[in-house]
């Protein structure tokens, strides 16, 4: 049972994350030709992102040149067609369902966060050290699980309001990446030291191998609820050029009339 | 002084000022006061599900609530400091947001019924406590300090 839900919760850790990893074998000018047929706002750039899913219009992307630029550029066309979507501006512009899913999502921060944040103390030795330490995992992971479930529903929802702004945010690229790693991590300690817990069930300060894996994971998510903040802020955005060279190249964006 | 006067003096302190002139100083203390919500978060939740008999169930209820105490003293006390710099920087549009009153409102409420009621049900002998109550204690508590992460998010919103 808990390896199951362990693989399950790897396999929903893995699918963002592919998005980030994409290959990038098709030719931006082509995306960017393609896009810019679609709608082209000229110079206003594609900008009209607002953090709080106030009724904005929503600008275009447009992308010009020829080669790959950036990392991912291949998923760009789809997120727009997402963008472009009825689903899409709809929600974005709606009143009152775009703040509802993020106060859902910031509730059960709490329960996600909140749980998975104690249990990682226990590992650690900083809390409940005379609870067995399968005892905490099995009372509060189940809890940890739903909780994250729900963390990716409501995300994925919330994504799908803005999808390309989000998906060429670095602060989003930076938080799928350290959720596969956060993923990887719960994989190695079930499947590794976990496997043994009876050897040291009781210890107020467990092993080594248990210790780091609860800083590992608290280190990981608290900088993966930062980065998820930071979203929020578009500092590193593509409508705000010129950035440096490596920025555009994480985020996928192509300055517009850099090749000119 | 009125409680505007207040309020407007707060956000005319240097505090509130810098925190303003700063691109970055307010996205990184709102980040660090969501980590808050985060432990708190866990820290009520722990006790609160073991109240609801959901969560370590085989521990006394006592043991969890000593054991999460520290967490979530230290948490609140996170809370509010970063909400205090948070809310300098901004005082007067939070007396006019309704939010930030329902989150002050849920706020009080929680730290008193943390320190009386709740208190008293997680540190009685368990025997002489109704299930019951222990439910209705736990659900109350989880009422109010939604009402407080929730209010917290909708001083965002306009």
């Amino acid at each position: 049972m808990q390896r199951r839900l362990t693989s399950s919760l790897a396999a929903f850790l893995l699918v963002p994350c592919c998005l980030v990893a994409a290959p990038r074998e098709a030719s931006v000018g082509e995306v960017g030709r393609r896009i810019c047929g679609i709608s082209d706002l000229g110079s206003g750039g594609w900008a009209g992102f607002d953090t709080f899913g106030k009724i904005v219009p929503l600008g275009t992307m447009r992308l010009e040149g020829d080669g790959n630029k950036g990392v991912g550029t291949s998923f760009l066309p789809f997120f727009q067609r997402l963008a472009d979507s009825a689903w899409s501006t709809g929600l974005h512009e709606s009143r009152y369902a775009y703040d509802l899913i993020e106060s859902v999502h910031v509730w059960t921060l709490c329960l996600f966060f909140g749980l998975t944040v104690m249990f990682d103390l226990r590992l650690l030795g900083w809390t409940m050290r005379k609870v067995p330490v399968s005892e905490v995992a099995r009372r509060l992971l189940p809890w940890t699980i739903v909780g994250f479930v729900i963390m990716v529903m409501s995300g994925a929802l919330l994504f799908s309001a803005i999808p390309l702004r989000s998906y060429q945010n670095i602060f989003f690229r930076a938080k799928m990446l350290m959720l596969l790693l956060a993923g990887l991590n719960v994989w190695i300690f079930h499947s590794g030291v976990y496997r043994r817990v009876e050897k040291w069930d009781l210890a107020g300060v467990p092993p080594r191998a248990a210790r780091v894996a609860g800083a590992l994971s608290l280190v990981l998510w608290i900088f993966i609820v930062l980065s998820g903040r930071m979203i929020a802020y578009n500092w590193f955005d593509c409508d705000r050029q010129p950035q440096r060279a490596i920025v555009n190249l994480l985020t996928s964006c192509v300055p517009n009339g850099s090749d000119h | 002084m009125s409680l505007l006067a207040f309020f407007q003096w707060c956000e005319e302190s240097s505090i509130g000022g810098v925190i303003r002139g700063s691109s970055w100083l307010f996205p990184v203390i709102e980040a660090i006061h969501l980590l808050g919500l985060g432990l708190i978060g866990g820290a009520v939740l722990v006790v609160d599900l073991r109240l609801l008999g959901l969560g370590l169930r085989r521990q006394s209820v006592a043991q969890v609530a000593r054991d999460a105490q520290p967490w979530l003293i230290g948490s609140l006390t996170l809370m509010i400091t970063t909400g205090s710099l948070l809310f300098m920087s901004e005082a007067v549009k939070c007396y006019y947001h309704s939010a930030f009153w329902l989150k002050m409102a849920s706020l009080l409420l929680a730290i008193v019924f943390t320190l009386t009621v709740h208190r008293k049900v997680t540190i009685a002998d368990e025997t002489r406590v109704s299930p019951v109550w222990n439910k209705v204690v736990a659900l109350v508590s989880i009422l109010l300090w939604s009402g407080v992460g929730i209010g917290g998010r909708w001083i965002g919103f306009s």
